[in-house]
């Protein structure tokens, strides 16, 4: 690690330990200088991004596993609908619905411009976030986030960013090693209070494997891997004297399943007896799960809508279809949320749209890994608690650690307080 | 009418001064008058434990003619106090039951009000007459952080196979939240027809087969006087459910196995009989005509939902190769049960979803390297046909598979975790994996759940059936079975004894505990293995440094 070197407004490039440069940005004005250590409490949240629970054990993933069972676990965690990426990190950081942020899922239907789309633009999400907030007490904040529609989505609101890089081809994401080598040269840097951080490799290997079964092994190799880094940035704040002052959540935004080629469900194929309902609507996926979007005539709507339930619901691997309001996924989610079994995906418009069988976004992918970690005194040591923590109770969690407010309107997550000493 | 009375004065006044003594509690009141001790002869008990209430039970014999089943004795009405300490100086809550020939003079009361997680102390009183006294505890509040519960978990007792050491062995723990009974309570046979082996170790009232009320009753009776079972029936809250036997040997809801349609009437005669003194001497909330199935909460850590799993089921089928197993209109749950009980088996609520479930669920496939003998023993363990491959016992879930394919499907669907099926029903203690889909299980190791298996209290099992010493030849059979089921993680043919469950939010563990003879009183019981489930992971494995 190299001292850190400004640059003239708001980059800051810095050497990571691997010798590769790590830029960051900042907003015009923002210090890089690291506040003052004293009685400081650095907050990091890492997310483990599509990790089973199971999928932590001391064998396979030691430093996790440590972590772990050195802090407070909460078992029974699960992902909210949509269980796709984007909505869960802005729930994380938000702690509320996504029909109050306006982020129900990856994809989806942008009745304004007329596409479906990734929900990956700073505009889409339109509620204020802990990155943001933070600051309004004088804390600063750090997003270091492997996949390009994250840092897409949180855009500028930490005050310090760092836009992933070496992208992989095909993923978009930026490897585990480059991800932590830029979360170390933050915190070696201006060393934020409170920094987020996604990591992508075992989620981006789960969607690679072909088979569900075979590549297994190369899903344990993304495991092992990303709990070496998280090892190296554990390692890094033990070296440098900030572990004592760290609380870290780990969890994950959801699980991962995985279908074989046979279980595959068209929403196109099944409505062709229908044409008429099958150009009336227009289908974002996500997965597991796709998203309805009544686009024709709407005097015809209700009805449409009610024939297509019926339809899809006689489909063998569709497990439910739910009113987004229900579910408080907001008008973006559009008029229907079609959930498949476990076992299976979706693929729009044909059956060989959607070759990749690692998946998420549906209830089989709920379950995810959740614990509090770290040297601080607060953290509650070899504790489980029974309590169903959600991705949604990051946002009031770490909210509480500061003596934050809750936004207006209030939280609809819950601070799990029983992880700390206060 | 009985066709036999077995009570003796004496024997009842001696059965119960026993029973306060295994179980460690005061002394009874004894009055002098008939109307005193022996008018609590067959023990008090509680039983399924809600946050703010239990309920108690007793059978008053009010005069020397009201006998079991007797249809004797005058109506009476028999009072009832719960205590916040055992001297009986804080009272918090008092009652009186009515009580007759009509009910076989047992008592239920069902008392509210009561604190959550808390210890109580109960007795009955009739004239002068004062009962044991027994201890009982409330649930948790619902959604309270819970650290643990522990729960004795039992099956299969037959008094014709041996003494009931294995409630003994629970009662002097002093540790239990509630003793689960996942069924064969007690065992319908006449003497010689069913017992340890060859040797009749204590014979059945009446000495025949139960068919009638007055049998059942007089049955139950019988069982209710063993001091053992008093004893942890007064230290402890029941939460039972019953199996076949409480009527008869696989009984189905049209009939069952060992019922003669006509020669021993109408199958619906019988079971309502039986369900009638089920409701009578048990410390359940039944009445006949009610169902059975229900959930239990213990704050946020555990549900517990009892199955029913004889009344609503389709007859079995013929052999493991009756293509009916896997034919969708048959059921071993019916309808209304089996929607109950996916509800029950949620995300969101209690983090472990418990499962009292009277047979084995775990997919088991007979293994083609089994001897003839080895073949032949299992075939009479489990009352069936065995051929290799096919699903070892129709009994069971396997032989109600699109009951099972939808309740491993749900699990698996909606992400379900921290399923655990406790069960008894085989006489044998296992540790299983449950997999959604077997045939890939050996390569993913994918889990939906997980199923303890308590062995029997006394009822035979595999080497009493080879007629071998323990661990011998069963070990063969039982390796076979694993090598063939590599999901059953843990497998004992062979030995007798109790369970013990401890839940807590990072795990469920259960103890397996062994007597040293079923047959002799008094008998040792040592621990024999434990395995765990760890919270979030569907999968058993050995508790470290204790399985054998």
């Amino acid at each position: 690690m190299t001292t850190p070197r400004t640059s003239r407004r708001q980059f800051l490039r810095l050497a990571s330990a691997g010798g590769a440069a790590v830029v960051l940005s900042a907003l015009p004005g923002t210090s890089w200088a690291a506040s003052p250590d004293s009685g400081r409490l650095r907050c990091y949240v890492i997310v483990t991004d599509g990790c089973r629970p199971e999928e932590i054990t001391p064998a396979l993933t030691p430093n996790l596993a440590a972590l772990r069972d050195g802090g407070t676990s909460f078992p029974a965690a699960r992902s909210l609908p949509v269980m796709e990426t984007i909505p869960n990190h802005v729930m994380m950081m938000t702690g509320v619905r996504p029909d109050r942020s306006g982020v129900p899922a990856n994809s989806f239907y942008d009745r304004a411009e007329g596409t479906v789309r990734d929900m990956d633009r700073a505009t889409d999400l339109r509620f204020p976030t802990l990155l943001e907030r933070l600051q309004e007490k004088g804390l600063t904040t750090g997003s270091v986030l492997s996949k390009k529609y994250l840092y897409g989505v949180f855009g500028e609101r930490a005050s310090y960013r760092w836009e992933p890089f070496p992208l992989v081809p095909g993923t978009n994401h930026a490897p585990d090693a480059a991800t932590i080598d830029a979360l170390i040269a933050m915190v070696h840097g201006p060393d934020p209070d409170m920094v987020f951080t996604n990591l992508g490799d075992i989620d981006r290997v789960g969607h690679l494997d072909l088979t569900g079964t075979t590549l297994r092994a190369a899903r344990d190799a993304a495991l092992a891997d990303t709990d070496v880094q998280v090892g190296r940035f554990v390692d890094h704040l033990k070296d440098t004297g900030r572990w004592q002052s760290s609380v870290i959540l780990v969890l994950a935004d959801h699980s991962m399943d995985w279908s074989v080629p046979t279980n595959v469900i068209s929403v196109s194929l099944a409505l062709t007896g229908r044409a008429d309902l099958r150009s009336s609507i227009t289908v974002a996926q996500n997965g597991g799960a796709d998203l309805i979007y009544w686009t024709g005539d709407g005097a015809a709507r209700g009805t449409g809508l009610s024939e297509i339930r019926a339809i899809l619901a006689e489909h063998p691997g569709v497990l439910r279809i739910d009113d987004p309001a229900v579910l408080r996924l907001g008008a973006e989610a559009g008029d229907l949320v079609v959930f498949c079994r476990a076992g299976w995906r979706f693929s729009d418009p044909y059956i060989v749209s959607n070759p990749i069988p690692g998946n998420h976004g549906h209830p089989a992918t709920e379950p995810i890994p959740f614990f509090v970690a770290g040297g601080s005194s607060r953290v509650l040591r070899g504790r489980v608690s029974s309590e169903q923590a959600r991705t949604l109770d990051v946002a009031p969690t770490i909210g509480a650690l500061y003596g934050l407010h809750a936004p207006a309107g209030g939280y609809d997550g819950t601070a799990r307080t029983t992880a700390f000493e206060y | 009418m009985p066709t036999s009375t077995t009570f003796t004065r004496r024997q009842i006044l001696r059965t119960a001064g026993s029973a306060a003594a295994v179980a460690g509690l005061p002394a009874l009141v004894s009055t002098p008058a008939f109307a005193g001790s022996a008018a609590f002869v067959h023990g008090v008990a509680s039983g399924d434990p809600f946050p703010d209430g239990v309920l108690l039970w007793t059978r008053v014999t009010p005069t020397a003619e009201a006998l079991p089943a007797s249809g004797l004795g005058p109506d009476v009405t028999v009072r009832w106090e719960v205590s916040a300490s055992p001297d009986f100086q804080r009272i918090v809550a008092k009652g009186a039951v009515a009580t007759g020939a009509a009910r076989d003079h047992t008592v239920k009361a069902v008392v509210s009000g009561l604190d959550a997680d808390t210890v109580y102390w109960y007795r009955f009183s009739y004239g002068r007459a004062v009962s044991p006294i027994g201890r009982t505890r409330t649930a948790p509040a619902a959604g309270a952080a819970v650290g643990n519960l522990r729960f004795g978990v039992v099956s299969c007792a037959n008094y014709q196979a041996g003494y009931f050491s294995a409630y003994r062995h629970l009662a002097q723990r002093g540790d239990l939240h509630a003793a689960l009974h996942l069924g064969d309570y007690l065992y319908e046979y006449a003497p010689g027809q069913y017992q340890a082996r060859d040797v009749l170790v204590r014979p059945h009232d009446p000495a025949v087969e139960m068919t009638t009320l007055a049998h059942y009753r007089l049955r139950h009776a019988q069982y209710k006087t063993d001091a053992e079972l008093q004893a942890l029936h007064a230290v402890v809250p029941f939460i039972v459910t019953w199996d076949d036997h409480e009527a008869a040997n696989d009984a189905w809801s049209g009939g069952a196995e060992n019922h003669t349609e006509g020669a021993e009437g109408l199958w619906s005669d019988r079971r309502a009989a039986a369900q009638q003194a089920y409701a009578e001497w048990m410390p359940v909330r039944f009445e006949p005509g009610g169902q059975l199935y229900r959930r239990f909460e213990f704050g946020s850590l555990a549900s517990l939902s009892m199955l029913d799993l004889r009344s609503y089921r389709s007859q079995q089928a013929s052999n493991q190769l009756d293509p009916a197993v896997d034919n969708a209109s048959r059921t071993i749950t019916g309808t209304a049960q089996m929607d109950w009980l996916l509800e029950g088996l949620k995300p969101t609520g209690p983090q472990w979803k418990l499962v009292g479930n009277p047979v084995m669920i775990t997919p088991i496939r007979v293994p083609s390297t089994l001897s003839t003998e080895g073949l032949g023993a299992v075939q009479e363990l489990l009352g069936g046909t065995t051929i290799d491959g096919v699903p070892y016992n129709v009994d069971q879930w396997d032989g109600y598979q699109a009951d099972q394919h939808r309740v491993l499907r749900h699990l698996r669907d909606n992400g379900v975790k921290d399923t655990v099926f406790l069960t008894g029903d085989i006489h044998s203690g296992w540790a299983c994996d449950l997999p959604a889909d077997p045939p890939s299980y050996p390569f993913t190791g994918d889990s939906v759940a997980t199923e303890l298996v308590c062995t029997s209290v006394t009822s035979d099992n595999l080497d009493d059936i080879l007629d071998v010493p323990p661990r011998t030849a069963s070990l063969v059979v039982e390796s076979a079975i694993k090598a063939n089921n590599p999901h059953v993680k843990y497998l004992d043919f062979d030995s007798h004894g109790f369970s013990v469950l401890d839940i807590t939010p990072a795990g469920v563990r259960m103890d397996w505990y062994v007597l040293a003879d079923r047959t002799v009183r008094d008998s040792a019981a040592t621990l024999s293995t434990s395995w765990q489930v760890a919270a979030g992971t569907n999968k058993v494995r050995p508790v470290e440094g204790i399985t054998l």
